[in-house]
């Protein structure tokens, strides 16, 4: 069965010989896209949208989806919407990693109901919360709730962090940058480093291209440069080098979606990447439901037939999750540097980590 | 476009990229400007849309909508696009995959190169990166000993490029060609380096200033080579661009006025007024965002601006012939655009149903093709009738490639207005920048003085953004930031200090001598 690393070596070869078509490293599932959120910056789900949200599957079709990705790649990453909304996501997670057998697993939640969900702790890799100021009130205004809620998320956070050595998993802060939350950014990185968090960072994206108030002010490079600095002074920042400078000066890279496929709630695969599929062009859409299809590959040879070959270059959204995926593919010499980030249940990040 | 032109603040005479850019800007701010067009139908200068065309295919009607022609959208272009992603008009593009050098000898043969990947993707630094082509057999191919012999040559045109920035060292390069520079070259690589630059500035070395040679070189590959990474739209400009850019503008308060074929300008009363035959406007505020030909047409025939107009330097600009040619079949190579050269009338081409959804979509149904191509001149060329053109392009389609030969279902010519900037710099005291020495009079298009290094479409929205600032600031209000354009790579920023204080030198030696 492949693996993120079979997968990545094959990678290599294929892009000598100039392939685009890569096979995945890490697959994501919307489990739903349901929200009890209403995060300013989310372009596609919020519980505003709620009504159009697509029905999560039953459980055993979950898990029948979930068996076609792992015949692609054995790292899932769970997300939504608020992926703990879903009636199953218990099961799901269980059955993920003792009945389809993913090696890696991640979770993307608000972790305002992780409390009710403790069962699944076990059985994560790494958990991974969003997190885009450490002041309730300026945080509960970004996420559309109220400042008790997100205080309460802020606790959570605490907890789970102090928890992580106890079940096993790497806590993982993601912070989106907006122009709001620009003054507030730094607070965050010493609140992870205080709680010995791991912490990543993406710019807010507004129609596919970093916000402009981002990319004029001077605040948000010296930001950047802070980044990169303590980054090489040790802090536990995701993200390569390479990554940070391209927040820096937003330099185009070369975009292989294919390493993150995205999968949606009803078993729809994406291709090659949202902002494509939700053009309405020719060149993306939902090739086909993973429900009908016998593999991973098969799913694959019919967006290729229905969509033709992945874009090239990249010149839009630079989200760590596309972005950075694809520069450690690039550059192997950057992903020698993140290893020491390694979601695995020995990283070194631990040496920090209490409990 | 609707016409609603009451009591605006400031007039933009012009609605493409430039014109419409300024008006976004003062909209956003809360002003009223109207733009007045020239065309009676379309706005968006070098990127409306045009009229429908249409043809029967197995019995039924196909129909696509024009445009002036197939434009590249490239990474440098950031002010643009950062502009049309805060109102979220940022469409999806469609990156490039490969651009093919194909080049036809006089006695026949074709070469074909896949050019473009190796020199974005190169692994030398810049501005090196052009040495990754000598490792493709078929661009060695392409090549003979002549172009060995003045390879020398070669990079010392490159060179002299980083050592010098005209535009922001103001070093107009007078009375300098390209010519000058590349007549010694060996036949294959001036070839292909006279493709690449005339598929960007369009003109013969003869006509082509050196400064803006050295400028479009450096603005687009030769000091990063990620500035190479470039995306198409993905269908016609009109429809993906400018329709949702005049629209937003409108929604912003703005008004467009179609059919404003202005004649001439006059002040009074601390008023600009425009004059047209279906007649005039007034504002306080005025911004010339019409091609240099045009603008120097309308300051001439103006009283108070003709005394000056009369001494200032204007670039040229230059007609384009776009021909598009539809088949019932598919090319063999799988590459999506390129420049021709050597013994063809065509410069580049594109697959149109590679890059635009209206023609994927013909060809998802029909299996079909659909390629465009430009011609640059000579102006005695664009002046041939409309079949021989076609006759002799389709030819050099067909040659470049084979397997289409028999398969032509429908041709069409469209000839462009000279619209086209063969940018180049003028003495600074006789090139318009912004500001004018008229007062609230400003200009701004691709072919205005400004010290950025941008080009073309990136040009047109740099300058109607100062504009934008210029009557922005006249009222006291915020004026929009800009974004800086990223620094040359590592070893091309070295060379380019190295260069810089070399000539300081030699500048110092003279002056001593002297």
């Amino acid at each position: 069965m492949p693996t993120t690393v079979s997968n990545y070596l094959l990678n290599l070869t294929k892009l000598a010989r100039g392939d685009r078509v890569l096979h995945p490293l890490i697959a994501t599932y919307y489990v739903t896209t349901q929200c009890n959120f209403n995060c300013a910056y989310c372009e596609y789900f919020g519980a505003r949208r709620n009504p159009q949200a697509e029905k999560p599957l039953d459980l055993d079709r979950a898990v029948k989806v979930l068996k076609i990705v792992r015949s692609g790649v054995d790292s899932l990453s769970l997300t939504g919407g608020e992926p703990l909304l879903h009636p199953n996501i218990d099961q799901l997670i269980l059955r993920a990693k003792q009945e389809v057998q993913f090696r890696h697993l991640t979770l993307l939640t608000n972790a305002s109901l992780l409390h009710d969900h403790e069962t699944i702790l076990p059985h994560l890799d790494r958990l991974v919360i969003s997190l885009d100021s450490t002041d309730p009130v300026i945080w509960s205004e970004i996420i559309g709730t109220t400042p008790g809620v997100a205080h309460d998320v802020l606790n959570n956070i605490r907890t789970y962090a102090a928890r992580q050595k106890e079940f096993g998993y790497h806590l993982v802060v993601n912070c989106v940058i907006t122009p709001q939350t620009l003054s507030q950014v730094r607070s965050i990185l010493d609140f992870c480093e205080e709680h010995h968090i791991l912490i990543s960072f993406s710019p807010q994206s507004v129609n596919n291209w970093p916000h402009y108030d981002l990319l004029t002010a001077q605040e948000y490079r010296d930001f950047v440069q802070h980044l990169i600095d303590r980054k090489r002074a040790g802090a536990p920042i995701l993200g390569s080098h390479a990554y940070l400078s391209m927040l820096y000066d937003f330099t185009p890279y070369s975009c292989y979606p294919l390493l993150v496929p995205r999968v949606m709630p009803n078993g729809d695969l994406v291709y090659p990447c949202r902002p494509i599929e939700l053009s309405g062009t020719t060149r993306g859409g939902r090739p086909c439901n993973l429900l009908d299809v016998k593999s991973w590959d098969e799913a694959i040879h019919l967006a290729l037939h229905e969509y033709d070959d992945p874009p090239q270059t990249c010149t839009s959204c630079f989200q760590q999750c596309f972005a950075e995926a694809s520069l450690l593919q690039a550059k192997p010499l950057s992903l020698l540097n993140e290893l020491r980030y390694a979601p695995s249940r020995h990283g070194a990040v631990w040496k920090h980590a209490p409990g | 476009m609707t016409t609603t032109p009451s009591s605006p603040d400031t007039l933009i005479i012009g609605s493409g990229l430039a014109g419409l850019s300024a008006a976004l800007h003062l909209a956003e701010r809360g002003l009223k400007p109207l733009i007045l067009e020239a065309d009676p139908q379309y706005c968006g200068g070098r990127l409306a849309g045009g009229d429908m065309i249409e043809f029967q295919q197995n019995g039924q009607t196909w129909r696509f909508r024009l445009e002036h022609g197939v434009h590249g959208f490239w990474s440098p272009y950031r002010n643009l696009q950062a502009m049309l992603a805060r109102h979220n008009l940022r469409p999806v593009f469609v990156p490039a995959r490969e651009e093919a050098w194909i080049y036809k000898r006089a006695n026949g043969r074709v070469t074909r190169v896949n050019a473009g990947s190796h020199i974005r993707h190169s692994i030398f630094p810049a501005p090196l990166h052009y040495l990754a082509l000598f490792f493709s057999p078929r661009f060695l191919a392409a090549l003979d000993i002549r172009d060995g012999l003045t390879l020398l040559e070669v990079w010392y045109g490159l060179v002299l490029a980083l050592g010098v920035d005209p535009l922001r060292e103001d070093q107009p390069l007078e009375d300098q060609w390209l010519s000058d520079l590349v007549d010694h070259w060996g036949p294959g690589v001036r070839a292909f380096m006279m493709g690449l630059t005339r598929n960007g500035l369009a003109g013969t070395p003869a006509e082509i200033p050196l400064s803006g040679y050295v400028a479009f070189m450096r603005f687009y590959t030769l000091l990063r080579r990620d500035a190479w990474e470039f995306s198409y739209l993905p269908g016609d400009s009109g429809t993906t661009l400018i329709d949702p850019l005049a629209k937003r503008i409108e929604e912003l308060g703005g008004s467009i006025q179609l059919g404003a074929q202005i004649d001439r300008i006059e002040r009074s009363n601390d008023q600009w007024m425009a004059h047209s035959r279906i007649g005039s406007f007034a504002a306080r505020s005025l911004v010339l965002a019409t091609d240099a030909q045009h603008t120097r047409s309308i300051l001439c025939a103006s009283e108070v601006t003709r005394e000056v107009a009369e001494t200032l330097y204007f670039p040229r600009s230059l007609p384009t012939l776009i021909l598009r040619f539809w088949y019932d079949a598919q090319p063999k190579s799988k590459v999506e655009a390129g420049i021709i050269t050597g013994d063809v009338i065509v410069d580049n081409y594109f697959w149109l149903h590679r890059l635009q959804d209206q023609y994927a979509r013909w060809r998802k149904a029909t299996g079909g093709s659909a390629i465009e191509v430009h011609l640059y001149g000579p102006p005695e060329l664009l002046e041939k009738p409309d079949p021989l053109l076609l006759a002799r392009a389709a030819t050099d389609v067909h040659n470049a490639f084979p397997e289409l030969r028999g398969h032509l279902i429908h041709q069409h010519v469209q000839r462009n207005a000279p619209l086209h900037t063969l940018f180049g710099l003028g003495r600074a005291e006789q090139h318009l920048t912004t500001v004018t020495p008229w007062p609230e009079l400003y200009c701004c298009g691709d072919w205005v003085r400004r010290p950025e290094p941008a080009f073309f479409m990136e040009r047109a929205c740099i300058t109607g953004i100062a504009a934008a600032n210029e009557v922005l600031q006249a009222r006291g209000l915020q004026p929009w930031a800009t974004l800086d354009y990223p620094k040359p790579e590592a070893f091309a920023g070295w060379l380019e200090k190295l260069m810089h204080r070399g000539r300081r030198i030699l500048r110092k030696r003279k002056s001593i001598k002297t």
